[in-house]
């Protein structure tokens, strides 16, 4: 994965910039058009990457509201319920996602979780299609486990923006580096106990059982954001924001 | 009818239990605001204040009108709130609902109620012309203390503004063009701000300068608005649970010592915007002459 250069909508991808292929095909990711026979167009302002092992490139654009798809974890809030769902906000002002109420580990008629208007749960996104509402679930399907998703109880919810969800949701690499070049979550870790849920729909999930330490884990994760921190400063700010705790 | 989505649960909770370790999320103290700034328009009459996130802009104008009959001897002023989806998606256009009501009444008690600004002096002709001044509030952010920021916005336009220079012969008015005589400043007797406290766990714990998400977990709010004298234009609560009268007279000596601060701030500012606007005195202005680069580097004076 490389970034290559800074592109504005409608622009064309120059074919020096397209990974190399074998079999001729590419894989276009987000916020790219392909209009046949062979031209890329972007459809959105944003840096382009591309993964020549995977013949893919896409669009990173820091901006932007969250557009559910499938496979995506996210904090969900839920607003109201009815027979069998739960309606659940994933982001403001927009259509309400639906949750089973039998959507959850070990769940039937008699044990499923009672949740009230405002509580959250942590959930996957099932079925994102343009005509139908959102389904979302908190377990998975296929083995019935419930693998860390449910109803979050407790703790804090910070907003952050979608961009750096997807950063602190990347990973690290096979020495151990993140690649979305955020380091709060572990580094801080090693100081302070805390348990954190990362939502694709740009809001985390902090609860170390007390106010101060969840607060220095949120705001952390907030300047990242919005300061954009490189990692030095990232070490830099946290070192300063931890000192006074110990 | 859209609405600001509520806070989950999680979010209310922590808000409280967080109160209670008078701790607030952005760090700051209980009393302490959020970095303010002012600035004014190139126009006379515009002024944009930003509390964090939330920003507002307010704009004077005015134009010649008939006074009101049973008031022959004043000038007409009025304040225009508009909360439009700029804001939030949670306001509507044209809807009047209950946060611009309350926003725009605050505003009408603390201002024009006061007597902060002198009616009388729009008077031109008795009876027959006044000037009708027009406030007019556009809330571009909103992110919590509408209403603090709105007061500032308009004490600090009103300061701002300047209206055409007018000569009245018997019955006859003559406005005269900015470009023809200077505009003069208006009469402004006091200048009173409103500064708002929530308060949480029934009124043990009192807040200055809450953000959206703190409003919406508060059990009430006490809006005070005073001048730099400590002279209190109006004390507002709506609704929520009783407040001990002791922590409300708390509140008047904390909204003194922050309205003392933001009229310090409308002084400065209002003297920093007229040092760019002063082209040099009547001479600098008056001269048509244009800058000529002279051989040498040097301009001489002709």
């Amino acid at each position: 994965m490389a970034t290559t250069s800074v592109l504005l909508p409608g622009e064309q991808i120059p074919p020096s910039d397209l990974p190399p292929t074998k079999k001729g095909t590419l894989t276009l990711g987000p916020n790219l058009r392909h209009l046949p026979p062979s031209t890329i167009l972007t459809t959105t302002s944003g840096s382009l990457h591309t993964d020549p092992k995977k013949a893919a490139l896409w669009i990173d654009a820091p901006h932007g509201r969250y557009q559910p798809s499938v496979g995506d974890l996210v904090v969900a809030q839920i607003h109201h319920g009815s027979t069998d769902t739960y309606h659940c906000a994933l982001t403001p002002h927009t259509a309400y996602a639906l949750l089973g109420q039998l959507a959850f580990e070990g769940a039937n008629k008699k044990t499923r979780p009672k949740l009230e208007s405002g509580d959250l749960v942590y959930a996957r996104v099932k079925t994102a299609s343009k005509w139908e509402d959102v389904e979302i679930e908190c377990f998975n399907s296929s083995t019935g486990k419930a693998d860390g998703l449910g109803p979050l109880k407790g703790g804090m919810v910070f907003n952050i923006s979608p961009a750096f969800a997807r950063r602190l949701m990347m990973g690290t690499d096979k020495e151990g580096r993140s690649k979305g070049g955020v380091v709060v979550l572990e580094e801080v870790g090693e100081k302070v106990k805390f348990e954190v849920a990362v939502g694709r729909n740009g809001r985390v999930w902090v609860d170390s059982g007390n106010v101060a330490a969840t607060l220095v884990v949120g705001r952390l994760l907030m300047g990242c954001d919005e300061k954009g921190w490189s990692v030095e400063e990232q070490r830099r700010e946290i070192e300063t924001c931890l000192r006074p705790m110990f | 009818m859209p609405s600001e989505p509520a806070p989950s649960t999680n979010e209310r909770e922590f808000i409280l239990a967080a109160l209670r370790e008078n701790t607030r999320l952005d760090g700051r103290a209980l009393d302490a605001y959020r970095p303010i700034s002012l600035t004014f328009g190139n126009d006379y009459g515009t002024a944009d204040v930003r509390l964090g996130k939330t920003r507002v802009l307010a704009k004077i104008s005015c134009e010649v009108a008939t006074p009101y009959p049973d008031r022959k001897f004043d000038g007409i002023f009025t304040i225009t709130t508009e909360l439009s989806p700029l804001a939030s998606p949670a306001f509507e256009v044209g809807r009047q609902d209950t946060p611009e009501l309350l926003l725009s009444r605050l505003l009408e008690k603390t201002i024009r109620r006061s007597g902060a600004l002198d009616t009388e002096s729009l008077c031109l002709v008795a009876g027959q012309k006044c000037f009708h001044l027009r406030a007019t509030l556009h809330v571009l952010d909103a992110d919590g203390n509408l209403v603090d920021a709105s007061c500032l916005a308009l004490i600090a336009a009103l300061l701002h503004f300047r209206r055409p220079d007018i000569e009245v012969h018997g019955e006859d008015v003559t406005v005269f063009d900015p470009r023809e005589r200077e505009p003069v400043c208006l009469t402004i007797q006091h200048r009173p701000f409103c500064v708002s406290f929530s308060y949480y766990h029934a009124g043990e714990v009192m807040v200055q300068d809450a953000t959206l998400l703190e409003e919406q977990c508060r059990e009430g709010e006490v809006v005070v608005s005073m001048n730099r004298f400590g002279e209190v234009a109006q004390v507002a609560k709506y609704g929520g649970p009783p407040v001990d009268g002791l922590s409300v007279l708390g509140c008047m000596s904390a909204a003194l010592e922050r309205v003392k601060g933001f009229d310090k701030m409308v002084t400065e500012k209002l003297k920093e915007d007229e040092k760019r606007r002063d082209a040099g005195g009547l001479m600098a202005e008056l001269s048509a002459e244009n800058e000529r680069p002279v051989e040498g580097g040097d301009r001489v004076m002709l």
